[in-house]
C-alpha cells in the first residue's frame, strides 16, 4: 500500500475503517499502557513491603513470647502457643502476598510466572525484608503501635505484661525501685502500678545480679494474695525486650556485689522455694540464664 | 511486511490496519467458529470489534511476542465475554477438522489391545468436545486446529507455559472420557 498503489480494503476491513473513522476512534496513548503496567507493579512492591513489615511484627511477637517461662506463665505449652502465635500478622502476611500476586499477574507479562514462583519469591521477599525491619527496630514499633490501635487485639508486651502481675500464682513482674544493701529486700512496681516489697533472702548468684542491676524484672516466688504486704522471690529474670530500638538510657545499677559474697556462691533454697513449681527448671533456668 | 511494520505503519495512517485486517479476518473468524460462536453474524460482531479493540490498544502491543499470539488473545477474550453476555454454552462445530487431535490421542492409546478396532467418527469427536468444560476446549481448539506453540497457548491464554501443559493433558483425558470405548478409561 502506497500513495501511488491505493490498498483497497475487502468490505469486512471497510466497514471496520468506516466505523473507527465514524465514531473517530484514535489508539489510546502509549503512556497509558505504561502507567497501568508500572502501577501494578509498584501495587505488587507495596503489597510485599507490608507483607515484609507483618512479617517483622510477627517476629516480634514471637521473638518476645517468653518461651523459656512458658512453663510458669502457662499451664500447657498448647495454651502458651495459642495465647502467642502471631494469627494476626501471619494473616496479614498471607493476605499482603496474595495482592502482591494478583498485582503482579495484572502486570504486562505477569501471566508468564507461575503462581509458585511469584509466591514463593515474594514470601521470601518479605521474609528477607521483615527480618531486616525487625532487626531495626521496626518490627516491634509496629506491633506495639498499630497493634494497640486495634481493638481486638493486645500486642504482645501488653499480654505479656498481663502474666506476670499475678501474685496469686507467684509471678510477679514490674521496675526495681530500691534495693536494701545484700538485697535483703527491695521494691519493686508492678506493671499495674502497684508497690511490693520483695523478700530477697532466697535469691542467689544470678538473681542478686539482675536485681542490683535495676530495671524491669520477672520475678517467680510463693504465691501470694494481692493484698500481702510481702511478696517472696525465689527466681529473678530480666525482662528483656527483643527487637526494640531502646528509647530510655539504661538503669543506674542500684547495688553491687562482692564476687565472693557467700551469697553468690550458695545454691540452695529453703523449702518455700523448693515448693514451687517447677523448681528444678526454674533453677537450671535461673543458671543458664534465659 | 511484517505485522509488527504494520502496527508501527498503523500507528501513523489509520488506513494500513485494513492489511492487518485482512491478513487476519479468515484464520481468526475459523477460530471463533471453533470457540463455538456458531452464528455467522454473532462472529462477525465479536471479530469486528476485537478489530476495534485491537486498533484502540495498538501502542499496548509488546513485539516481543507475537502480533497473532495477541490478536488471538482480544478475538478469545471477546468470544468469552460474548458467551458470557448471551449466557449461552459454546456450539461446537467442525468441518472437516480433528484428524490432528484423533491421531494424538490414538498415539496416547499405542499400548491398549483395543487399537486395532478403534476408529473414530466425526459426529463422536464434535459430541465429545461438545461436552468439555470450556477451558479444555480452548486448549484443544488451539493445540490441535489452530496449530499453536505452548509458548503461544501461554500468551493468548495468559497463563504460565506449565499451566498450558496441564491444562492440555487434563483436556486430553477429559476428552478420551468423553469418547465411547475404548478411549474412555
Amino acid at each position: 500500500m502506497t500513495p501511488d498503489h491505493p490498498h483497497t480494503p475487502d468490505p469486512f476491513a471497510k466497514r471496520i475503517l468506516e466505523r473507527i473513522k465514524g465514531e473517530r476512534l484514535v489508539p489510546r496513548p502509549r503512556w497509558e499502557f505504561v502507567f497501568k503496567n508500572y502501577f501494578f507493579w509498584t501495587l505488587g512492591a507495596i503489597a510485599v513491603i507490608l507483607g515484609a513489615i507483618a512479617f517483622s511484627a510477627a517476629l516480634f511477637q514471637v521473638e518476645n513470647a517468653g518461651w523459656r517461662l512458658s512453663v510458669v506463665t502457662h499451664e500447657s505449652f498448647l495454651s502458651f502457643v495459642l495465647d502467642t502465635a502471631p494469627f494476626l500478622w501471619a494473616c496479614a502476611l498471607i493476605l499482603f502476598i496474595l495482592i502482591g500476586y494478583v498485582n503482579v499477574r495484572r502486570t504486562n507479562h505477569g501471566y508468564r510466572y507461575p503462581l509458585l514462583l511469584i509466591a514463593l519469591g515474594a514470601v521470601l521477599t518479605s521474609v528477607t525484608l521483615g527480618t531486616a525491619f525487625y532487626a531495626t527496630g521496626f518490627g516491634g514499633e509496629i506491633e506495639e503501635a498499630l497493634g494497640g490501635h486495634l481493638p481486638f487485639y493486645r500486642p504482645i508486651l501488653v499480654e505479656e505484661r498481663s502474666w506476670w502481675v499475678a501474685p496469686e500464682k507467684g509471678l510477679l513482674g514490674g521496675r526495681v525501685l530500691s534495693v536494701t544493701p545484700g538485697v535483703a529486700s527491695f521494691m519493686l512496681q508492678d506493671f499495674d502500678g502497684r508497690t511490693w516489697e520483695v523478700d530477697g533472702s532466697d535469691l542467689r548468684g544470678p538473681d542478686l545480679t539482675i536485681v542490683a542491676r535495676g530495671g524491669e524484672v520477672r520475678v517467680v516466688g510463693v504465691p501470694a494474695t494481692t493484698t500481702a504486704a510481702v511478696f517472696h522471690a525465689c527466681f529473678v529474670f530480666p525482662w528483656q525486650t527483643y527487637g526494640l530500638v531502646e528509647n530510655g538510657p539504661l538503669p543506674v545499677p542500684l547495688a553491687f556485689f562482692s564476687t565472693t559474697s557467700e551469697r553468690i556462691a550458695t545454691t540452695t533454697r529453703s523449702e518455700l522455694c523448693r515448693g514451687i513449681r517447677p523448681y528444678q527448671e526454674l533453677r537450671t533456668l535461673d543458671e543458664n540464664g534465659i | 511486511m511484517t505485522d509488527e511494520e504494520i502496527v508501527r505503519r498503523t500507528l501513523a495512517d489509520k488506513d494500513a490496519f485494513a492489511l492487518l485486517i485482512e491478513r487476519y479476518e479468515a484464520k481468526l473468524a475459523r477460530y471463533l467458529e471453533r470457540l463455538g460462536v456458531s452464528v455467522r453474524e454473532d462472529r462477525e460482531d465479536v471479530l469486528q470489534n476485537a478489530f476495534i479493540k485491537a486498533y484502540r490498544n495498538m501502542n499496548s502491543f509488546d513485539p516481543t511476542l507475537a502480533f497473532s499470539s495477541w490478536m488471538y488473545r482480544i478475538v478469545h477474550n471477546e468470544a468469552m465475554s460474548f458467551f458470557r453476555k448471551k449466557r449461552i454454552r459454546p456450539q461446537v462445530i467442525l468441518d472437516d477438522e480433528g484428524g490432528a487431535i484423533i491421531a494424538e490421542l490414538e498415539d496416547e492409546q499405542a499400548d491398549t489391545a483395543a487399537l486395532a478396532e478403534l476408529r473414530l467418527s466425526h459426529d463422536e469427536l464434535v459430541k465429545a468436545l461438545a461436552v468439555l468444560a470450556p477451558q479444555y476446549r480452548d486448549v484443544l481448539t488451539l493445540r490441535f486446529f489452530e496449530d499453536r506453540s505452548y509458548a503461544e497457548m501461554s500468551d493468548i491464554l495468559e497463563v504460565p507455559v506449565g499451566t498450558v501443559s496441564t491444562l492440555l493433558h487434563r483436556a486430553k483425558r477429559a476428552l478420551r472420557d468423553a469418547f465411547p470405548k475404548p478411549f474412555s478409561s
